[in-house]
């Protein structure tokens, strides 16, 4: 099991420079100006900032030939771990994992003291507030609920958890939404609960950042609340946290399903149980969130061995997952889309596993918010050029970012939480 | 006084050194308005060995020498000495075939071989050269192609300059090499077939592309002693075809389709008298096919060769002419005054002995430059204005459009016909040739073939390559007597 | 003279702050580690020089001002567009890199099917650019992520499509290129400013100085733009696909059709390859899938075209005896695309399709003409976007053997050469044991038809120091059969005279005791000669052949 960056050794050597990590799949580009995959390169330029370089640096990092300068740390934390270099990447290669080694290149930093001065009121929040936003506090956490009618699962067992995750408990506007999702899965006959004053931050985006020992101990504690609760299926409008329970909190021994409310909605209206009554006339766009699409990937057990074949083939038996996200979410939402009267989807031209990041990940949003914040423009711009008139998606991280932003031309455009969407037709 | 007319008699032998008047009066001018000047010697060579010898000889001396590889007149001024006591060698006489590979689709000949002979040993062979439109009797094909004279077949143009593959070359420092993939083995073409090489790749070897220096260099950097060609296999059915309009743009979105569909073999745009010029067999004919003829043609030439050639005439003959009616325009066999395969035999072959541009009026100008076929309008109509105020008659200029490299560019020609006996027509067509190259240079055509006061022209607005040029040459002929005088500012 | 901080701030300057690194981590990540993509030199276990400080120029005036710097300073200097190999890192020490990615400009003139386009706008990005407007470029062979203008001013650039389309020098028109002097050359048309559609002359032509059957790969100054001939595209205004990643497959009109010819032996094979040259019907020839080798391609294209498939499963999918019947099948292969452009079009060059393997005893594989698996070749084939399966297997590749030029040469030396490698394969553990033959390459390495372009594709592990040196023995030994063949340079050695063994430039004597053996050494001598016009201070390494005149024994 990897466990360091001393681990990766193999994986550094064994990349071949080919640069498919900075660019979409080759085959889906359909134009120079969306073609391009990785915020980190295309902000920053140097061959250092994409997952090639990363590898590269990793390897003389870890044989002690390059330090840590204020570059250096500065480079290793500016990726938003978004993981589309990764599904590039595994499209022609079966054994590397840049995504991974990113992380760790991160850990590594934060194991010797390397961090951004943003990082650490962050961190701070968490352990004191429970939150990962500065400035909140654990006190008015659940405000949020209020009225609502959720069973408090910190009091009583139930087999349904709904979990918003910090964005949606803090902010204002998302905290609507939020309500409107309950509003929604209670109306259909779901029994909701939520952890009441257990309710902590899933503590995902920590991984991001490279704070791995500050993720296990919040995930833990966190899984022996879920566990005492009984909690059976957890539901969340978030996509950090969706992927923080269905990959990483499933690593550490959480067994429960995992789904965020889209995937909710889309069965409820499969089974009938939403029903539209109103059309919205509206042509939109769906941007797929990281942790949703590619990132959403279900996390399986795996034990095995690393071989080689036919001398130099080197591979694993048994088969293990790829993680490629080709089993991420992105037809759900579509089909929650489709199925409003009215609406209209233009897609963008990177969508699905090869979707542009919003610019939230990492922990960057905090670090560099001049580079989280240009992602998020990249991004508008190619929400614009579709012709679109909102942006459709279901991730708190990537609604706030897209809401400040503005495309390379000063306009913005209309951002709405798909349950946002969906409600407008009941 | 020199003792270089003995040398010259012990290199090539006594019988191959002239310097009689008559002899050297033949190239001392041509039928360009290049400033005549009589050379000192003529000297025949037979071999690379020969050339090579008298190449160190005029390093040795100082003496400028001029490479002739074509027979009868000459037009371009490229042959006419511009420095006193130049050396003509002619390589007129050096006419082996040397190879021709079926297989490989390959041919490898000597300078003094024409495309009339050339192509009559293809055939043999089930093999044909792309040629240039109706080029004279004595063309030498090596010069030809060095000069890249624009070929009917622009898809078959890979290569701008295709159908050249590898050269033997003598160098103006009188070093001897191979080009292309030739360069890359020992300097011994029987042994490199013996190895199954057979001289198909020109470009190279290594990093520099040794023939584009060869290439338009009108003989200021080397001589070619053989020169190997690629064939295409020859055609079992071939047809011709005319579209027809009153104005040549109209013509333009029709040729650019069929290109852009990769359709035709030979395909061209020309005026009325350009075509009257070259079917006319005198100049009665000529005027009369002038009257007759449409005053633009576009002439396609559809050609089937081994696998299902009718077929592939039949289909393309169908999928034009739908093309053609897209445009509002038609694809027929024949014009009032032209029949499709008259006109194929006229092209796909050379001139008789009287270089046909001659039977309008007895003599012609030729100004050529490169540009792209949807700026030749205004350059065709910059012409017909400027002949006007020089009071050049319209009906006297012959326009032929050739598109080029795969469509991507096109040879852009006019004809200026005279009676060459008459002083004043002479004389206005030379004012009128210098007056139209000026005024194409400032419109931005590109002479890429800069002979005569071209290179003026067009060098003057280049100064990097000029200079860069200049630099080369002296690398390939330090003592600069190769065709001396030529390509300079 | 040492790198200063004088001479960092003058480059500074030139680049603006943001452009330009000095920071040691930065740096490493411009330096090629010659066992992952060593490019025809080596593999060897280093990497290549650091550069003192890392470059990004965004125009042609930045590229001019940093080589007068250089020049200036005597520091040394090497560009590349995306990295691709060694051939673009620095080979001396005192050199600066310059990473030409953000200048990557794409400029289409759609009548005259022309693109200009400058380092960075890769082959992927001009195709989908070029699309739009019906018109698409030969991608060369190492894939879409290169770049088409390094291709051509760097290296060899046959591809798929140059049978139709010409490979990148038969592309090359007008081309702006800052010399190792300082001095901005503009060839062809451009020079006097009549625009890009030319790249001959004027007379003899400039661009002969830049790059000859092979591009300078650097060692000739910048080229910072350059435009190129496209062609024909007649499908969609992008290749619209389907698919679960990475199984991606395009669904093109039926005007697109791709066949996997099966031939019975080398000689029937060379037989067709040269009909197909002369029928004039192919949009692409190519050799694709035999990359991966004899043994195992059937049970790799049952792996790439299942979202779940894993390189673990080549054993049970090569055990199968149905797709071991149908790997047999397709023993001796090369992948065809036909792309009509009207109805009658496509009719005619299938039926001549169907001529020529009924002249040359061949068939098209049933396997491949299931449609699932056509359109995944398809897409494959014409975006060129999985290139990079050639490190797929182990993690590196070189090519070697290269038996490419005359295709009936080749051919009769296919299988021994297949078994030379089979025999190294189970005597030593160093590459991939795939079954010998892994010939890949195209039908023609020139438009019309011409030699071929073949490269073995030899695996090995670039972690494996054992490996590592394994392949590098192996190329001696396929090195000494070529020789002892007359067939020339092993494809492995292409690059080994011109960067050494440890990563650094030769010597000019190094070269010159290499050169004069020649069967021409003229050739190096001339290109001495012209080395010293434009680049007199030496600064861009020694990837540009060179004799020193005195050393010519002529």
């Amino acid at each position: 099991m990897i466990m360091a960056l001393e681990d990766f050794e193999a994986m550094q050597e064994r990349c071949s420079n080919c640069l498919g990590c900075k660019w979409t799949p080759f085959d889906k580009i359909k134009s120079q100006r969306f073609g391009e995959n990785c915020p980190s390169v295309c902000y920053y330029n140097f061959n250092t900032y994409s997952a090639r370089g990363r590898f590269q640096l990793g390897l003389a990092i870890a044989k002690k030939e390059v330090e840590y300068t204020e570059t250096v740390t500065e480079a290793v934390h500016e990726c938003l771990a978004c993981g589309l270099c990764d599904v590039s990447c595994k499209i022609t290669r079966f054994n590397l994992e840049p995504l991974e080694h990113n992380l760790e290149l991160k850990a590594d930093a934060v194991k010797k003291g390397k961090t951004l001065p943003a990082q650490k009121p962050v961190l701070e929040a968490l352990a004191k507030e429970k939150t990962m936003l500065v400035g909140k506090t654990k006190a008015s956490r659940t405000k949020w609920a209020d009225g609502l009618g959720l069973k408090d699962l910190s009091k009583e067992k139930g087999d349904v958890l709904f979990f918003p995750g910090c964005k949606f408990s803090y902010d204002e506007k998302l905290q609507k939404t939020a309500q409107s999702a309950v509003r929604i899965l209670k109306k259909s006959g779901v029994d909701l609960g939520y952890m009441g004053s257990q309710d902590m931050c899933c503590a995902g985006r920590t991984l991001q950042m490279g704070f791995t020992e500050d993720f296990a101990k919040n995930a833990e504690a966190n899984i022996a609340l879920f566990k005492k609760a009984g909690v059976k299926t957890i539901v969340t409008p978030c996509s950090d946290c969706y992927h923080a329970f269905k990959r990483q909190y499933a690593k550490l021994g959480l067994e429960v399903e995992v789904l965020h409310t889209v995937e909710y909605l889309d069965r409820l209206i499969g089974q009938g149980k939403i029903k539209f009554t109103k059309s919205v006339p509206m042509n939109v766009t769906y941007h797929d969130p990281c942790h949703l699409g590619r990132l959403g990937e279900q996390y399986v057990p795996w034990n095995g061995t690393e071989k080689k074949i036919l001398n130099q083939v080197h591979t694993w038996t048994p088969k293990r997952p790829r993680y490629n996200g080709a089993h991420g979410i992105y037809d759900a939402p579509r089909n929650v889309i489709k199925s409003i009267p009215g609406v209209n989807l233009t897609e963008m031209e990177r969508i699905r596993e090869y979707s542009w990041c919003c610019g939230a990940g990492g922990g960057c949003s905090d670090t560099s918010p001049e580079f989280s914040d240009w992602t998020a423009s990249e991004r508008i711009t190619e929400a614009n050029s579709t012709g679109a008139e909102a942006m459709v998606t279901a991730c708190p991280w990537c609604e706030s970012n897209f809401r400040k932003a503005v495309d390379e031309n000063g306009k913005g455009i209309n951002v709405l939480d798909i349950v946002e969407l969906v409600e407008k037709a009941l | 006084m020199d003792g270089l007319k003995e040398r010259l008699n012990a290199i090539v032998g006594r019988e191959n050194v002239f310097d009689d008047e008559k002899s050297l009066a033949l190239f001392s001018h041509d039928e360009s308005f290049a400033k005549s000047m009589l050379p000192r010697f003529v000297v025949k060579a037979k071999n690379a060995e020969e050339v090579q010898k008298i190449v160190k000889l005029a390093n040795e001396m100082k003496t400028p020498l001029i490479p002739v590889s074509s027979g009868g007149k000459r037009y371009r001024g490229d042959t006419v000495p511009s420095v006193p006591e130049s050396i003509i060698l002619d390589l007129s006489g050096m006419k082996k075939i040397l190879n021709i590979n079926r297989q490989q689709r390959v041919a490898m000949v000597e300078p003094g071989v024409t495309y009339g002979e050339l192509i009559a040993a293809l055939r043999k062979e089930g093999l044909t050269l792309s040629v240039p439109l109706t080029p004279k009797a004595s063309k030498s094909v090596v010069a030809s192609v060095l000069d890249m004279e624009p070929r009917l077949n622009s898809l078959h143009q890979w290569n701008f300059i295709d159908p050249l593959r590898c050269t033997e070359v003598v160098w103006g420092d009188g070093n001897r090499m191979y080009t292309g993939e030739a360069g890359g083995s020992p300097m011994d073409v029987e042994k490199q077939w013996s190895a199954d090489k057979w001289q198909q790749s020109g470009t190279g070897p290594m990093m520099l592309d040794f023939y584009r220096l060869l290439t338009g260099s009108q003989g200021t950097m080397g001589i070619v002693t053989w020169a190997s060609l690629k064939c295409d296999v020859d055609t079992k059915v071939h047809k011709l075809h005319f579209v027809a309009s009153k104005k040549a743009e109209d013509l333009n979105d029709f040729v650019y389709r069929v290109l852009r569909l990769r359709f035709s073999n030979e395909l061209m745009v020309m005026n009325g008298s350009y075509l009257a010029a070259l079917l006319g067999e005198s100049a009665e004919q000529v005027a009369a096919l002038k009257a007759e003829l449409p005053n633009w043609v576009a002439l396609v030439g559809i050609a089937g060769r081994e696998l299902l050639p009718e077929e592939r005439v039949q289909y393309q003959e169908a999928d034009i002419s739908e093309i053609a009616q897209q445009f509002g325009l038609k694809l027929v066999p024949a014009v009032p005054g032209a029949k499709g395969d008259q006109v194929l035999e006229k092209i796909m072959n050379p001139s008789p002995e009287k270089y046909w541009k001659e039977g309008a009026k007895g003599s012609f100008q030729d100004i050529f430059f490169t540009t792209t076929i949807d700026k030749t309008p205004s350059f065709i109509a910059a012409m017909l204005s400027l002949a006007d105020e020089f009071g050049f008659s319209a009906s006297d200029i012959g326009t032929y459009i050739q598109p080029q490299n795969m469509g991507t560019s096109c040879h852009c020609e006019f004809s200026l016909f005279y009676d060459g006996g008459d002083k004043k027509q002479t004389a206005i067509a030379k004012k009128l040739f210098i007056a139209a190259s000026e005024m194409f240079s400032a419109m931005g055509a590109y002479y890429l073939r800069p002979h005569g006061i071209w290179s003026r022209l067009q060098l003057n607005k280049d100064a990097q390559s000029a200079f860069l040029l200049k630099e080369v040459k002296n690398v390939f002929d330090p003592n600069n007597i190769m065709n001396t005088g030529k390509l300079s500012v | 003279m040492a790198f200063s901080n004088e001479m960092y701030q003058a480059f500074e300057a030139v680049v603006g702050k943001r452009n330009i690194a000095r920071d040691l981590g930065i740096r490493e990540t411009y330096r090629c580690a010659a066992a992952q993509s060593s490019a025809h030199y080596g593999p060897y276990n280093h990497r290549t020089p650091m550069p003192e400080a890392v470059l990004l120029p965004g125009s042609t005036e930045e590229v001019k001002n940093i080589v007068r710097l250089c020049n200036k300073y005597d520091v040394k200097f090497k560009a590349s567009s995306t990295f691709w190999s060694a051939m673009g890192f620095i080979t001396d020490d005192n050199g600066v890199q310059l990473d030409m990615r953000r200048m990557r400009s794409i400029e289409i003139d759609e009548k005259n099917m022309i693109a200009i386009v400058e380092p960075y706008a890769i082959g992927a990005v001009v195709q989908a650019e070029a699309m739009k407007v019906g018109l698409t470029l030969n991608v060369p062979g190492v894939g879409c992520s290169s770049s088409p203008l390094a291709s051509t001013a760097g290296w060899v650039g046959f591809g798929p499509t140059s049978i139709s389309m010409g490979c990148a020098s038969e592309n090359m028109l007008g081309a702006e290129w800052v010399l190792p002097n300082g001095e901005v050359l503009r060839t062809g048309s451009l020079g006097a400013g009549s625009g890009w559609f030319c790249g001959e002359g004027p007379g003899p032509s400039t661009r002969a100085i830049l790059r000859g059957f092979q591009g300078s790969t650097g060692s000739l100054g910048v080229c910072t733009k350059m435009a190129i001939r496209l062609h024909p595209w007649p499908g969609p205004t992008h290749i619209p696909s389907r698919g679960v990643v990475p199984a991606y497959k395009a669904d093109l009109p039926d005007n697109f059709k791709a066949y996997t010819l099966c031939f019975k032996t080398w000689d029937d094979y060379a037989k067709g390859l040269s009909l197909l040259h002369e029928a004039e019907i192919l949009f692409l020839g190519h050799r694709q899938f035999n990359m991966f080798g004899r043994d195992i391609k059937t049970a790799m294209l049952k792996i790439l075209t299942d979202p779940d498939g894993q390189l673990a499963e080549i054993p049970e999918y090569t055990a199968d005896p149905e797709l071991k019947k149908i790997n047999d099948d397709m023993k001796i292969e090369i992948q065809v695309i036909i792309a009509g452009v009207t109805r009658r079009d496509t009719d005619y060059k299938e039926k001549v399709l169907d001529t020529v393997l009924e002249m040359s005893g061949g068939w098209k594989n049933q396997f491949m003409l299931e449609k699932d698996m056509m359109d995944y070749v398809l897409l494959y084939l014409i975006r060129l976007g999985h290139k990079n399966l050639n490190y797929a297997l182990c993690g590196a590749y070189e090519g070697n053997y290269g038996l490419s030029g005359n295709m009936f040469v080749s051919a009769k030396v296919m299988e021994e050469a297949a078994a030379l490698k089979r025999k190294w394969e189970l005597e030593h553990t160093h590459i991939a044991a795939h079954g010998g033959d892994s010939d890949m390459g195209s039908i023609s390495i020139i438009g019309g038809g011409g030699p071929t372009g073949w490269e073995y594709f030899t695996n090995f592990d670039a972690h494996d120091k054992a490996s590592i040196k394994g392949t590098a023995d192996f190329f001696n030994e396929t090195q000494r059969w070529m020789t002892e063949k007359g067939l020339g340079v092993d494809m492995g050695h292409w690059n080994q005279d011109l960067r050494r063994e440890d990563g650094y430039g030769f010597t000019q004597e190094q070269h010159d005791e290499m050169y004069v053996k020649l069967p021409q050494p003229l050739v190096t001598v001339y290109q001495y000669k012209v080395r010293e016009i434009i680049n007199p201070k030496h600064l861009c390494g020694s990837y540009y052949r060179t004799l020193t005149p005195s050393k010519y024994k002529g």
